[in-house]
């Protein structure tokens, strides 16, 4: 039982990882922008590095021998 | 600065409830049958005790406590969105209080203190399980290896922020959309005031808030249960060396 269990628990936690990464990535670029003045700067490249980045946490998470 | 003291007071009052019912099961636990209430409770605890077992690499004896008070008082801070939504506030108004929130997770603040305390609990173990030498070298090369040092710092920090950020806003954003919805049924039979010929809708609004009703006991179970799972996620991964 425990076993068929984990992936679930995983998926739940996958989902909102991704989508907050995203949403923090942005934050982040923007508060960088509003201290440095460079409008579109930092919101695009931290913004696409959050994607990524939130991607790549999901990759691994779900490819991970350990929590299979 | 303000004080939001109906979600102060509510939150506060919820987890008290929570301690000395569970005192009292305690209490009056039996090895032998158990009686109905500690047949619940025990299941409960059973239910946190495998989410624990099941998520968590390694051994801590705090997780499965912070899980099950997670859990028990996120799902009763909830449930205080099916209580008739404008019953407390009227109760209040005769009381002299102008307004009212009584469902504390609809407030921001709430879930977002939540989720700062759970996310120091990780920063604090990921220092000790890693030390502090070894969580500076996550932040410096976790995603992409020591070529690509800048973008690692701005990744790891994202994938810090992502976790309260993830934890906080999720709950309130749910629990606010079903407040809303609660007072948007409201609404209907409270056209009447305007005129009786509106009382046509009071029908809907009764099947309409049934049904958003059973639908939202799964909502919070499920809010409730989620902010429990990943906090243990969150914790297990500080827990962990790789990653």
């Amino acid at each position: 039982m425990s076993e068929s269990k984990k992936p679930g628990l995983l998926l739940i936690g996958v989902g909102q990882i991704l989508t907050s990464m995203i949403v923090s990535g942005f934050l982040l670029g923007y508060l960088l922008d509003l201290y440095f003045g460079t409008q579109p700067i930092f919101i695009l490249i931290l913004g696409g590095l959050g994607f990524i980045g939130g991607f790549l946490k999901v990759y691994r998470l779900l490819t991970d021998p350990e929590l299979q | 600065m303000t004080w939001h003291l109906d979600t102060i007071f509510f939150s506060i009052a919820l987890g008290v409830l929570m301690l000395v019912v569970g005192g009292r099961v305690a209490r009056n636990a039996t090895d032998g049958v158990p009686g109905g209430f500690q047949n619940f409770v025990e299941s409960i605890l059973e239910f946190v005790q495998t989410q624990v077992k099941d998520s968590f690499p390694g051994h801590n004896p705090l997780i499965a406590p912070l899980a099950l008070t997670i859990f028990v008082w996120v799902w009763l801070m909830n449930f205080m969105d099916l209580i008739p939504i404008d019953l407390l506030p009227l109760i209040g108004s005769w009381l002299g209080l102008p307004y009212l929130k009584v469902v504390p997770t609809t407030d921001i603040n709430t879930p977002l203190a939540m989720a700062l305390v759970v996310f120091g609990l990780t920063l604090f173990y990921n220092i000790k399980v890693k030390g502090l030498g070894g969580y500076l070298k996550m932040f410096l090369f976790h995603p992409f290896g020591k070529f690509a040092m800048p973008a690692n710092i701005v990744m790891t920090t994202i994938e810090e922020i992502a976790k309260p950020l993830s934890l906080g806003l999720r709950l309130f954003g749910n629990m606010f959309a079903g407040e809303l919805v609660f007072l948007l049924i409201a609404l209907l039979g409270g056209a009447a005031a305007l005129g009786a010929g509106l009382l046509i809708w009071f029908p809907l609004q009764v099947v309409l808030d049934l049904a958003w009703l059973l639908f939202h006991i799964l909502v919070i179970t499920l809010q409730a249960f989620i902010f429990m799972v990943l906090t243990i996620v969150y914790l297990g991964m500080a827990h962990t060396t790789e990653h």
